[in-house]
Order: structure tokens, then C-alpha cells, then sequence
């Protein structure tokens, strides 16, 4: 490794800055409360707009999902530390690709059932 | 003292500042390790999810989704689980401040909560295949049992290997090993949770909207 006049972030190859470590060790567990009363406003959010039907169901079951992906990013966040590592973290790479190919298969799979013909 | 030296020694201090379970290298890429088998297991519930996607119309003579679903016992489920999540999160933090006693209570409330909504899924399940809705009833019903039961064993595993953490923490204490595994245990909880919001959302908010 270069630079080592930077005692917080290790150097990184230019472009690669996302996977610099990052810690965090505050006093109270702030963030985490702020994570869970989130959480449940979210899921609150998501089933009051449900139980209503205050849009059309197309439309709405696209609002609620995108209101899991801000809550699984909240988990990742806030409870994981995805990006606490000892080197750069590496991890994130594989698991990007893991939700780019998980989002591939299912999204492509619903689309491909919206073709009512065929077999069945 | 040369560069390379100097960099050597800003890169111990650096170290230095890391969490136990981080500053060991063996332990460290333990924890890379156990992302890489979250990885896999996003693939796995992937597919379960797009089986699941695939089947849902599939009903054959059996019930539609919004006749099997209540939407009571699901967001207990998921209140249940948040709030572990939660608890599963503060005893991180307990780790972090080193204060062993905190951390056996929050792990202790946390394998508590699991176990509860276990419960509660094994009765859902037993109620409905009491009624004549079994896995084997339509395809739907399949892909449904799959995709849920799949996390539900997921969870149960997790209950077993947070009781099993309580007793090794009791007994050796705050150690960089215990901590590894406290914190790998973590990030499998979180994944669960994350897994369980998109089940509550795709499954049981979806079974109301399409």
C-alpha cells in the first residue's frame, strides 16, 4: 500500500474510493435508533398504503417494493457497517453484483410470465 | 527510516484503531468470508423469489393468495423481526463499549424474539394446511411454502447459533474469536431481516394487490 500519510483511509487506486473502509463507535447508539423507528415507518407506510388502496395495484406494488429496497439499504446501512473492513472492503463488489444478478432474475422472470400466451 | 517503513508504521497505528475482531487478519477475512456466503445466499433467495413470481397466478383449484394471507399475523411477524433486528444491532454496539453483560442480555432478546416468530409461522402454517391448503395443493402453494420455509429454517439455524454464542460468551468472555462470531452473527440477522421485508412486501402486500 502507498500514501501513508492518510491515517484514516487506506489509499486506494483511483476510482475504488467506495470501498475505503469506514468505522463508526459513538457513545449512543444513535443511528441504530433512528434505523429501527425508520424501519417501522416504512413497513406502517407500506401497509396503510396497501390496506387503502390509494393507488392503482400496479403502481402501488411498485411504490411498496421500492419502499423494501430503501429498508433493506437502511439494514445494510445502518446495522451491517457494509463497509467496515480491515483493508478496503472488498465485499461490496460481489455483493453488488449478487443484488444486479438477484434484481436480473426475478425482474425477468415476472416479465417474461406477463406474456399470457405460450404454455402454462 | 525509509518510506516504506514509515508506511509500515502508519498502517500498525491505522490497525491499532480497528475493532478486535478486525485488527486480527485470520478473523478480519473470516468476516470478508461470511459476506461471500451472504452473497450466495441473495442468489438463493433470488431464485426462490422469482419461483414464487413465476407461480403466484398458478392457483390450480386451490385458495387465491389473498384468501390464504392475513395481513395481522404478517406484520406481527415483521414487527417481531424488526424489532430483533434492532436488538441484534445494540448488542453490536454493547461489543463495541465492551460491556459484556449488555451484549448476553441484547443476544438473549434477540434468540427470544426469533423463537417467537417461529412460533408464530409454524402456527400460520399449521393452519393452513389444516384447512386443506398444503404445499401440494397448487403451484402457488409450492413456491409459496418454499420461498417462506426457506427463511423460517434460516431463522431457526439462527436461533440455534445465537444460543450457542450465549453460552460460549458466558463462558470465554468478550474475546476477539467471540466477537467475530457475534459480529458474523449479526450480519446473518440483518440478512434475514432484509429477506423477511421483501417477503412481507412481495408476498403478503403483493398477495393484496394482485
Amino acid at each position: 500500500m502507498h500514501g501513508g500519510d492518510d491515517q484514516h483511509e487506506t489509499a486506494m487506486e483511483p476510482g475504488f474510493d467506495f470501498i475505503s473502509p469506514r468505522f463508526e463507535e459513538p457513545k449512543f447508539p444513535m443511528h441504530q435508533v433512528w434505523g429501527y423507528a425508520a424501519s417501522l415507518v416504512l413497513t406502517f407506510a407500506a401497509l396503510w398504503m396497501t390496506v387503502n388502496r390509494i393507488m392503482s395495484p400496479s403502481v402501488l406494488l411498485g411504490v411498496v417494493l421500492a419502499m423494501a429496497v430503501a429498508q433493506g439499504a437502511l439494514q445494510l446501512g445502518v446495522f451491517m457497517h457494509v463497509r467496515e473492513s480491515r483493508g478496503p472492503a472488498w465485499h461490496l463488489l460481489p455483493l453488488g453484483m449478487a443484488f444486479a444478478i438477484g434484481i436480473g432474475l426475478v425482474g425477468m422472470s415476472a416479465w417474461i410470465m406477463l406474456f399470457k400466451s405460450g404454455v402454462s | 527510516m525509509s518510506s516504506r517503513a514509515l508506511d509500515d508504521k502508519a498502517q500498525k497505528l491505522q490497525l491499532a484503531e480497528l475493532p478486535p475482531e478486525f485488527q486480527d487478519q485470520e478473523e478480519s477475512i473470516k468476516i470478508t468470508g461470511f459476506w461471500l456466503f451472504i452473497v450466495t445466499d441473495v442468489l438463493i433467495f433470488a431464485s426462490l423469489f422469482a419461483t414464487y413470481a413465476v407461480f403466484v397466478n398458478r392457483i390450480a383449484s386451490g385458495p387465491t393468495p389473498a384468501q390464504v394471507f392475513q395481513l395481522n399475523t404478517a406484520l406481527i411477524e415483521t414487527l417481531i423481526l424488526l424489532t430483533s433486528s434492532f436488538t441484534i444491532g445494540i448488542a453490536i454496539w454493547a461489543m463495541r463499549q465492551n460491556r459484556q453483560r449488555m451484549v448476553l442480555a441484547w443476544l438473549a432478546l434477540t434468540a427470544a424474539l426469533g423463537m417467537a416468530f417461529v412460533s408464530i409461522e409454524l402456527v400460520e402454517f399449521a393452519g393452513d394446511v389444516a384447512v386443506g391448503w398444503g404445499w401440494h395443493t397448487s403451484a402457488f402453494l409450492s413456491s409459496f411454502f418454499l420461498l417462506v420455509a426457506a427463511h423460517g429454517t434460516h431463522v431457526t439455524m439462527g436461533i440455534i447459533w445465537a444460543v450457542a454464542l450465549l453460552f460460549q460468551l458466558r463462558k470465554r468472555g468478550l474475546t476477539t474469536v467471540t466477537r467475530r462470531k457475534l459480529y458474523t452473527f449479526s450480519l446473518y440477522w440483518h440478512f434475514l431481516d432484509i429477506m423477511w421485508v421483501f417477503i412481507f412486501t412481495v408476498v403478503y402486500l403483493g398477495g393484496r394487490l394482485i
